[in-house]
């Protein structure tokens, strides 16, 4: 019955989101389609072939009311119709948008995964070896990187390691030169480009980890279980499974919340290394004012976010059965 | 190795007192107040050393040059100096992140106390909008927003940058609220009669100002993060000395990526946002023990 509700809160949330962004788009000041239509006027071009015009180019009429639009939209979208692209004309949005998803979620899911480790383990060992010059060290260490901006540390490693040292390749996410597909050269290849971006989501987010996950150990140091465990006499290793364990659940809310950073993120690291995910079409479309295509991939990346805290929430009672209610 | 409960280990140092105490007990935490006080100074007196209508003008004679006695930091790709253009980008970037930070707060602290303290129907409506605004992406909602507004003012940019981020504080004050309303003092107010406004901001308010104070650090990274990231991007237009523009122009028309030469020019600006973030997260972390005494102690950090 909870999950039900969940599901139906996730369901609304995206409906907000769907209108919040269609009417951000046709009700600000300076609308982009009224903009286009009212140039086209004044170039002569008669109103019932400016009207065509506009119609071909982003799947509206601008003489239909608002809620006209809005209702037609809707329905497009419940069809899998995201609209068709104003830059490439005529392309549909969608495919455009399945054909960088998948460079987003290796790096992303990659990246996430690796500083999650780096963080607990790090985290884990300040805790252990708490107000020692390693903790002090660490602590420290794991706030500024917590605080470096994610661009800076791309743009460090691309010049660093492309320009001065040479050591790897420049931007693009396998070599065009070689075709596609499941081959060892192809995959091998997307490895090689993949190192810089995964380092940069990895120095990007691990200290974020590190510094939650030793708060949570602490916590669980100060349990009453821990001491529980130190009078029955369990050995070290037993202890520290305990603890880890216990540590770790907290953190997996945090974990799938941190989707939703990443792929903000994923925005700045992929126009760093002209990686052709989803971040990167969010800043193309975005400078290029290819609004259908930012409106589609803006709903697919707030929908995945939605869905993942909808697993998240429910998936979180599941593993932990104390929050049960 | 032996796991202990924090409560076992012994206090390092004697607890420090006072304000300039907890500063004085973290060697960094001074450095984190130079460096504040410096960009301060830079933000206020930057136009002053360095006259924009005659540091910023392009001179093709000095294109990346290394550093001189005239221009410490070497010049850029058109002969600027570029110690002049992060002089003068401190103030750009500092007022955005203050102002978008302050903003944050208004709305985050509002929201929150309004929602908590009323409770019932409006709760729920306040607390939906929220959450919608927790589970939008942040980055890919301002890029939306910037686009849409093509602000180039710096206060629509404040604007923006708040109104995308004030939900994660909006909900922890909301349960601030919660846990303070039952107790005893709320309480008592209630019994006197004093009205809604009265308690939430002369009752309630002060109660959680320490959250709130460290939230509005935090928010002024935040800001300052997005604020460089749009400008890196290109996609708000372009203000002439900013460090997201350097970064940009670093990126893309000057070249600097296809010389090495440009490297004083290139790391420049990202310095310049590390030290800052750096010294904002070094004070927090003072900020931190002055707000809560029971960190004095030292036991726990």
């Amino acid at each position: 019955m909870n999950t039900l509700r969940r599901f139906g809160v996730a369901l609304i949330m995206i409906w907000m989101v769907v209108t919040l962004t269609f009417f951000m788009i046709r009700l600000m000041p300076g609308n982009p389609i009224f903009d286009a239509y009212q140039t086209l006027l004044q170039q002569g071009v008669p109103s019932q072939q400016a009207l065509v015009q506009i119609h071909i180019l982003y799947d509206v009429y601008p003489n239909q009311s608002v809620v006209v639009q809005y209702l037609l939209y809707m329905w497009h979208l419940l069809h899998g119709n995201f609209g068709t692209s104003v830059v490439y004309t005529g392309r549909p949005v969608l495919p455009i948008i399945l054909a960088a998803a998948p460079w987003t979620l290796l790096l992303v899911s990659i990246g996430l995964t690796i500083s999650f480790f780096i963080g607990l383990l790090l985290g884990v060992l300040i805790a252990l070896h708490r107000n020692t010059w390693f903790d002090n060290l660490m602590s420290q260490l794991a706030s500024i990187f917590h605080g470096i901006p994610n661009y800076i540390t791309g743009f460090v490693f691309l010049y660093f390691f492309t320009v001065i040292l040479n050591w790897f390749p420049f931007g693009n996410i396998y070599n065009p030169a070689i075709h596609p597909g499941f081959s060892y050269g192809f995959v091998a290849s997307v490895a090689y480009h993949s190192v810089l971006p995964i380092a940069a989501y990895v120095f990007g987010a691990f200290g974020t980890w590190t510094l939650s996950t030793k708060s949570a150990a602490m916590a669980v140091l100060g349990d009453d279980f821990t001491m529980a465990d130190r009078i029955r006499g369990l050995t070290s290793e037993q202890q520290l499974e305990h603890l880890v364990h216990n540590s770790v659940l907290p953190l997996f809310t945090g974990f799938v919340l941190s989707l939703g950073i990443m792929f903000g993120g994923a925005v700045f690291i992929e126009e760093t290394f002209s990686i052709p995910g989803l971040g990167y079409l969010v800043a193309t479309s975005t400078a290029q004012r290819d609004y259908p295509v930012m409106q589609g991939v803006f709903l697919v990346l707030a929908g995945a976010v939605i869905v993942a805290n909808f697993l998240a929430d429910t998936l979180y009672s599941r593993i932990d059965p104390r929050i049960r209610v | 190795m032996v796991i202990s409960a924090p409560a076992d280990t012994p206090r390092r140092r004697a607890p420090s007192s006072g304000v300039v105490g907890i500063f004085l007990s973290r060697p960094m935490r001074v450095v984190g107040l130079i460096i504040l006080v410096l960009y301060l100074f830079m933000a206020i007196l930057g136009p002053v050393v360095f006259p924009p209508s005659v540091a910023l003008v392009a001179n093709p004679a000095k294109i990346y040059q290394g550093p001189t006695w005239a221009d410490p930091l070497g010049t850029d790709f058109q002969g600027v100096s570029v110690l002049a253009e992060i002089v003068l980008g401190a103030r750009g970037v500092l007022m955005v992140g203050v102002g978008a930070a302050f903003l944050i707060v208004i709305i985050g602290v509002g929201m929150g106390l309004m929602a908590g303290f009323t409770g019932g129907f409006v709760d729920a409506v306040l607390m939906r909008i929220t959450d919608v605004f927790i589970a939008i992406p942040q980055f890919p909602l301002l890029l939306l927003v910037a686009t849409i507004l093509n602000a180039s003012s710096p206060w629509l940019i404040i604007l923006m940058l708040s109104l995308t981020s004030w939900g994660g504080l909006a909900r922890a004050v909301r349960s601030l609220t919660l846990s303070l309303r039952e107790r005893d003092f709320v309480e008592a107010a209630r019994g006197l009669r004093l009205g809604t406004r009265l308690i939430t901001t002369r009752v309630i308010l002060p109660n959680m100002l320490s959250y709130v104070a460290m939230n509005f650090m935090v928010s002024i990274t935040g800001a300052i993060y997005a604020e460089v990231g749009l400008l890196f991007l290109g996609i708000t237009p372009f203000t002439p000395d900013n460090w997201g523009v350097m970064l940009h122009e670093a990126d893309g028309v000057s070249g600097a990526l296809y010389t090495s030469s440009s490297i004083l020019y290139v790391l420049s600006p990202m310095i310049a946002i590390l030290l800052l973030q750096a010294g904002i997260i070094f004070v927090l972390g003072a900020l931190d023990e002055v707000f809560n005494p029971r960190l004095r102690t030292g036991a726990t950090r």
